[in-house]
């Protein structure tokens, strides 16, 4: 097996060595249905970024779309007041970066919504629905699938070279 | 986050800093409520300190500039970060938000 190999297995048990500056390049993090999960989301993935020598502009970006997306479904994903589980998944190969987010939340393609209108006047401004935009603009790719009563939202970027 | 406030003349300069995101303070979304709705307002925001901005920060920053311009006040933001710039560039609020580099530019185009 290889190192890269071994390292991702690690990885995959449960072992996240970011900020020890181990290389991996592949990260699973797990998050509580809370709005302040967001920002220890965050600081992993700044790490992580930061661990790849990747541009802080890149990071930046990912952090948003992570924001934009659990934000929406902490705030309208759930019918009751149970503890959930949202899964992130981020990982580099080959310059491209791929993250995923999976929840059990009620099924919601946030793709199916019309991109709000930006260039309507300042009273005609949409207030909803400019996350979802944010995150189709920074993206290369954006895609969701609902697949044994999860929600998967997928959405990568290539590293410039 | 934290928010400061000053008194210059009729003008009053809110100071921002840290995340504008789903975590912000109520306080501060109930005080710039507050501070857009009064009659004739003269509002700067400096977003000089804030590293980061969600589409929940811009929907408070939205409302407040659209409570200020129906009491017929003047509102300007001013320093924006490039990362946060970005995201006003991307939703379209760069060409409908008065947005000036310098505090000082953007307190002398409310006065």
């Amino acid at each position: 097996m290889s190192n890269q190999h071994r390292l991702k297995d690690n990885v995959h048990n449960g072992a996240v060595h970011i900020g020890l500056h181990v290389m991996a390049s592949r990260i699973d993090i797990s998050l509580k249905n809370k709005l302040p999960e967001i920002h220890r989301l965050a600081e992993l993935v700044e790490a992580f970024f930061s661990d790849h020598a990747l541009p802080d502009r890149l990071s930046h970006n990912f952090n948003l779309a992570f924001d934009e997306i659990i934000t929406n479904i902490v705030s309208y994903g759930y019918e009751d007041e149970a503890e959930h589980r949202i899964d992130v998944h981020l990982s580099l190969t080959d310059g491209l970066i791929e993250a995923e987010v999976v929840d059990d939340a009620k099924a919601f393609d946030p793709l199916n919504a019309p991109d709000p209108d930006i260039t309507a006047e300042l009273e005609d401004r949409p207030i909803g629905g400019l996350g979802v935009f944010f995150v189709k603009k920074l993206m290369d790719e954006v895609r969701y699938k609902r697949e044994n009563g999860r929600n998967h939202f997928y959405f990568c970027k290539r590293a410039s070279p | 986050m934290e928010m400061i406030e000053e008194s210059l003349g009729k003008t009053v300069v809110v100071t921002v800093k840290g995340r504008l995101d789903s975590n912000m303070s109520k306080g501060f979304e109930t005080r710039l409520m507050e501070l857009s709705e009064a009659p004739g307002a003269s509002l700067v925001i400096d977003l000089g300190e804030v590293s980061y901005v969600s589409s929940a920060g811009l929907r408070v920053l939205l409302l407040a500039v659209r409570k200020v311009k129906a009491g017929k006040g003047k509102v300007a933001l001013c320093a924006i970060q490039p990362q946060v710039k970005e995201v006003f560039d991307i939703s379209g609020l760069s060409a409908v938000f008065s947005i000036h580099p310098a505090r000082e530019a953007a307190v002398q185009s409310v006065g």
